[in-house]
């Protein structure tokens, strides 16, 4: 045993308490309470989603000739595929509310704030990755809803000024949906966009490393209480408690509600109904409600907003002198966004 | 939190992972076992066939798709397998190496289904093909087409015609003849079976009966195959008026009966479509002995419309009580397995059915050992040749029918049911029987069918209305028991048989054959003055002298030749309204004793003596139903 | 706690592997041979499978079950050459390398003898007096074999779904 011990630490000259430092960062102990480990939770899924996510490239074949089918023997005849697959689609489901519940974490403890406003940089920028993702994940399927969801998201891009157009065709491959869209959805959504999540997700936690969790001190507690704990293991005890409640629920969901296969895409008829996927409902009403122009403007307004709102919160802050009107903000923010959604699910048109 | 209790708290979460985990595969489990019947199935054609299916892929894909969704296909049985053939065979050809046929026979099928072949070779279905002399068969060949026995002088026929000339032209298609067997080509032989044959270079047929085949279906008779016409591609020519054709009862060159593919259809086989009802539907249908009707009429074709799919008609054995329980469909009753019969599927129908309501008079299905019905009326004969009774074969039926009803609500059923065929038997049926063979034997109508008006009275009688009330009673369609059964049967018995056998009578009266007339007549009297009878004529008001003579309509030339009669003869008068009169007021002693022995012959009681004059009778009433008797419904 | 973790996580990667094992990428399938009484003792009935191997099947005892019967592949286990068989010496030879099998297929010389190694066997199944072999199908889409995967009642749903 020692032999091989030594043989080891010769080659990879790092000792147990060297590493146990790298890792062992101090954690804030405010990090005890649940609410504040949300942070970890969309990572966790991330992991889940390369994993189930390679599992199901053993079977995909982007092609419009082979995709539906693909994913039909996957979901009907492959040991556990519709299982693997479920998975998959309700990780997703699960990381997109994860990172939204995340960032309204961090947005209402103002844990954006100098000088963490680069964090939160990447922050949205993993956001709308994600979304990315997930829209062009839906789009694989190549079911009727998929397809049209795609082909209704390339016209909203065609209506963006100035790259609007270029954009579209970069997206589709040509001016309209055709047999070389797909692969280009799979490769973005298989590899330029997972591998960008990656590196903004180390650069993420990077920072998080760098600057410290911000720290916290609740009321009730007393203040002679510890003020840090260790990362390892409690902090990472409680991760995996959160990830196997995670995938408990998950295995559960995936088995009670499996995804099914819809009507292959047919780009003769549209369906009567067509809706995106939930966490698109927001945009889908906002569009409804606007003229296009206006909807995509001022859609682009908000997330450019969103980007830059450090420092707007800096400036309101210095102009009003109160230090909860990003809360406020927040508040009407979170009910519009809400409101809008729940709109979005009860009507049909 | 302490460390040790997270730890345990993530040794349960991972428990309780592992839970939803077997939950999956067990989610997993329950959907292939479910698939199992119904996906996936891989075929591969067979390395002997694949040369087969690359030319037919192209040249005919539609036995190629049938075939690649077949049981077989994914059993690896091929094409070579069911049309491989022994060069002495007599239908056998080379096709690109291999020596093949175009039929495949039951006994080809039964080659690996040999239990399958067995009971059907013993049903009722497979002896569907001797139509030949049946009365049906008089109907198409001669009725609706054209056949003429030629006999010299001795009275054997030497040659029979089946075609005539046509008499006038069909613009811009050639006609030289007319085919006279064409509605029994198309018609009956489609569901009874052809008399396969092959065409000789002598232009005769050749059939089984020339190739007299031993028991492994091997010609014996090389003359007859010797004489057998090849085309130039060296394959035997089969006689288009016998093929295409899988009726049931198909009479095949190497002397197996039937055709396996009238109800398992080529090239898929598929015992999904022989579960549903559609399939029988191809010939039990229409005014003669509508089953299908009666049964999409009655509660059970209802419940298979709405619930067809909880069937689980893909199932493997699809066995009543454990696949499916929500209806029956023909199959279900008449020979799939159950789970009461040991899950025992029969291809003999017949082993369900206590009556057969396809003659003229029902009569029980006790049958013999080779599976015919006993008609031996002697009690202690009867039970010697009796090897399967009728009650046993109700036994049979009735495991199909206590998955859903209880004991004694089929023990009522059937009381209903009897009731209903003996009423039908009993009232019309042996009645119209004996008045049928009166006046044949008097000589008053002909020996030939169908040439006489009455006859076809009497043949809608008990083989349309008839059947169509007893099947109706059979499988619970009120309709087709009463208003399209019968109804029809009552207001033919009275509106047409009785009017025209007196009419018969009368016509011969005045032909001046007035024995022969008075013999009929007292028959049809007695029958009238049954008590079931009786309210007919009982306040009928009566007419006579002239009143009678202009009765029914007796033409004019027909009361002058009366009246030249009665010259000669007693008054017409008295002759007419003597018997209406006596059953109006008492049974006349020679009408008792007419009625006496025929109860007693129903009763199977009756000595001897009693009995020989109504057997005589009955010996010429079954005539019609002798030569019937080989028809297959 | 290290339990629990490997119940959770360990049962989830066995799936993930069976999930990968494609479950009919090489799909086995009972085929039919022929009647048991077909086949008599000292007869051989030579059968390819859909794939193309060449099997030998040999009655061996009288009998109705399918351990009376043996089917041997013909590929010799050596480097795959094919084995014939040679009546005179009541073996199956390889003319590769010499490797001779006795009628149970196992070696009796050559470098298949060295090494101990038999001809594969095939599993044979009876059933109502019918003989069937498993052997694999190659069910592979394409490949220029007249193989094809039929789905039947998912064929209707499918095409169903595609005129919508």
């Amino acid at each position: 045993m020692s032999h091989i011990g030594e043989w080891l630490s010769e080659r990879v000259p790092v000792s147990g308490a060297q590493l146990e430092e790298l890792t062992n960062e101090p954690v804030p102990y405010h990090l005890k309470r649940w609410w504040f480990c949300l942070g970890g939770t969309p990572a966790y899924l991330f992991v889940v989603q390369i994993i189930t996510g390679i599992l199901l490239a053993f079977y995909y074949q982007p092609s419009a000739a082979t995709a539906y089918d693909s994913i039909a023997y996957i979901t009907e005849q492959a040991n556990y595929g519709w299982f693997i697959r479920s998975m998959h689609k309700w990780a997703a489901t699960f990381m997109i509310a994860a990172v939204i519940l995340h960032q309204m974490r961090v947005y209402f403890t103002g844990a954006y704030r100098r000088p963490r406003e680069i964090n939160w940089l990447i922050g949205m920028c993993l956001l709308m990755c994600t979304l990315l993702v997930g829209f062009t994940g839906y789009s694989l399927a190549f079911e009727q809803l998929s397809y049209w969801g795609a082909t209704v998201a390339a016209n909203i891009s065609d209506a963006v000024p100035v790259a609007g157009r270029f954009a579209k065709q970069m997206l589709l491959g040509g001016d309209s949906y055709n047999e070389r869209t797909l692969s280009r959805f799979y490769i973005l959504h298989a590899a330029v966009l997972p591998t960008t999540m990656i590196l903004l997700i180390a650069v993420h936690i990077t920072f998080i490393r760098l600057h410290g969790v911000t720290e916290f001190r609740t009321e009730d507690e007393s203040d002679d209480a510890p003020r840090h704990f260790n990362f390892f293991p409690e902090h990472l005890l409680t991760e995996l408690t959160i990830g196997l409640v995670l995938m408990i629920m998950l295995s559960a969901i995936s088995t009670i509600f499996p995804v099914m296969m819809g009507p292959k895409a047919d780009p003769l008829t549209t369906p009567e109904v067509i809706k995106p996927e939930w966490w698109f409902y927001v945009s889908f009403r906002w569009l409804k409600l606007f003229s296009l122009s206006f909807a995509v403007l001022s859609t682009g307004f908000i997330v450019g907003a969103m980007f830059l709102w450090p420092w707007i919160d800096g400036a309101l802050r210095k102009i009003t002198g109160k230090e909860e009107v990003s809360v406020y903000i927040g508040i009407v923010a979170t009910l519009l966004l809400v409101g809008l959604t729940v709109w979005e699910a009860v009507v049909t048109h | 939190m302490s460390l040790r209790a997270k730890q345990i708290i993530i040794a349960i979460l991972g428990f309780i992972f592992l839970l939803s985990l077997v939950f999956v595969q067990w989610v997993e489990v329950t959907r292939k076992q479910e698939e199992a019947g119904l996906t996936a199935h891989h075929i591969a054609v067979p390395i002997k066939s694949r040369q087969c299916v690359e030319c037919h892929e192209k040249s005919s894909p539609g036995i190629i798709d049938h075939w690649k969704g077949s049981t077989h296909a994914v059993k690896g049985v091929g094409c070579v397998e069911c049309h491989k053939a022994e060069a002495d065979d007599v239908d056998a050809f080379t096709h690109y190496g291999h020596t093949i046929a175009t039929i495949v026979t039951p006994r080809d099928c039964g080659h690996c289904h040999q239990n399958e072949h067995k009971e059907f070779e013993r049903s009722h279905h497979a002896k569907a093909g001797n139509i030949l002399a049946s009365l049906d068969n008089r109907l198409a060949e001669v009725v609706e087409g054209f056949r003429e026995d030629v006999k010299d002088e001795q009275g054997s026929i030497i040659e029979t015609l089946t075609r005539f000339n046509p008499h006038s032209p069909t613009p811009g298609m050639a006609i030289e003849t007319v085919n006279g067997n064409a509605s029994v080509d198309v018609g009956c032989k489609q569901c009874h079976g052809s008399k396969v044959s092959l065409e000789g270079t002598d232009g005769s047929l050749i059939s089984v009966d020339q190739l007299k085949p031993d028991a492994t279906g091997k010609p014996t008779n090389m003359d007859a195959v010797a004489l057998v016409k090849h085309d130039a591609s060296g394959r035997p020519v089969l006689s288009a008026s016998s093929w295409p054709n899988t009726g049931i009862g198909r009479l095949n060159l190497d002397g197996s009966l039937g055709s396996c593919s009238a109800c398992h259809s080529r090239h898929d086989f598929s015992p999904r479509r022989a579960r549903q009802p559609e399939n029988c539907g191809k010939c039990h249908l229409g005014p003669d002995h509508p089953q299908k009707e009666i049964y999409e009429e009655s509660k059970h074709g209802v419940a298979f419309r709405d619930l067809k799919e909880h069937m689980h008609l893909d199932s493997k054995d699809w066995v009543l009580g454990r696949d499916y329980t929500q209806a029956p469909t023909c199959a279900s009753c008449h020979m799939s397995a159950n789970t009461l019969n040991g899950e025992k599927i029969t291809h003999d129908p017949g082993e369900r059915l206590s009556w057969t309501n396809r003659p003229p008079v029902s009569t029980v299905m006790d049958t013999d050992i080779n599976g015919k019905i006993v008609t031996e009326t002697d009690p202690a004969k009867r039970r010697q040749m009796v090897t399967s009774t009728w009650q046993d074969k109700r036994q049979n039926m009735q495991q199909v029918c206590l998955h859903c009803h209880t004991q004694n609500y089929i023990n009522s059923f059937y009381k209903q049911y009897d009731d209903f065929v003996v009423n039908y038997n009993e009232k019309f049926a042996k009645p119209g029987e004996a008045i049928m063979a009166a006046l044949t034997k008097n000589e008053l109508i002909s020996k030939a069918q169908f040439d006489d008006e009455i006859e076809w009275t009497w043949f809608y009688l008990w083989h349309h209305e008839g059947r169509r009330a007893r099947h109706g009673a059979s499988m619970m369609a009120p309709d087709y028991a009463h208003w399209h059964g019968m109804y029809e049967v009552a207001e033919r018995f009275y509106q047409e048989l009785i009017p025209q056998a007196r009419e018969i009578a009368e016509h011969a009266t005045a032909a001046g054959k007035g024995e022969a007339a008075q013999a009929a007549l007292a028959v049809i009297d007695e029958i009238l003055a049954r008590p079931e009878h009786k309210w007919y004529e009982k306040n009928k008001i009566k007419f006579t002298g002239e009143h009678a003579a202009v009765h029914e309509g007796i033409a004019e030339d027909l009361k002058q030749a009366q009246a030249a009669a009665n010259d000669a003869a007693p008054p017409a008068d008295a002759t007419n309204d003597k018997p209406v009169e006596a059953a109006d007021d008492a049974t006349p002693p020679a009408a008792k004793d007419a009625e006496k022995p025929a109860e007693d012959a129903a009763d199977g009681n009756s000595d001897a003596s009693a009995a020989t004059p109504p057997e005589g009778e009955r010996q010429a009433a079954n005539n019609p139903l002798r030569v019937d008797d080989v028809v297959n419904r | 706690m290290a339990g629990g973790l490997a119940a959770g996580y360990g049962t989830l990667g066995v799936m993930a592997i069976r999930f990968l094992h494609a479950s009919d990428g090489d799909a086995m399938g009972w085929q039919f041979l022929c009647r048991t009484e077909e086949l008599t003792i000292g007869e051989s009935l030579p059968y390819t499978t859909p794939s193309g191997a060449k099997v030998v099947i040999a009655r061996q005892s009288d009998g109705d079950t399918a351990s009376d019967f043996i089917a041997l592949s013909s590929v010799c286990p050596h480097l795959g050459c094919a084995v014939h068989w040679e009546s005179q010496n009541d073996r199956f030879f390889c003319p590769c390398h010499n490797g001779a099998f006795d009628p149970q297929g196992n070696a009796t010389e050559g470098p298949p003898a060295a090494a101990k190694q038999q001809l594969t066997r095939f599993p044979l199944q009876v059933e109502d007096g019918l003989l069937f072999i498993l052997v694999p199908l190659q069910a592979v889409l394409g490949e220029g074999m007249q193989v094809a995967a039929v789905t039947k009642p998912l064929h209707h749903d499918r095409s169903e779904e595609m005129e919508a």
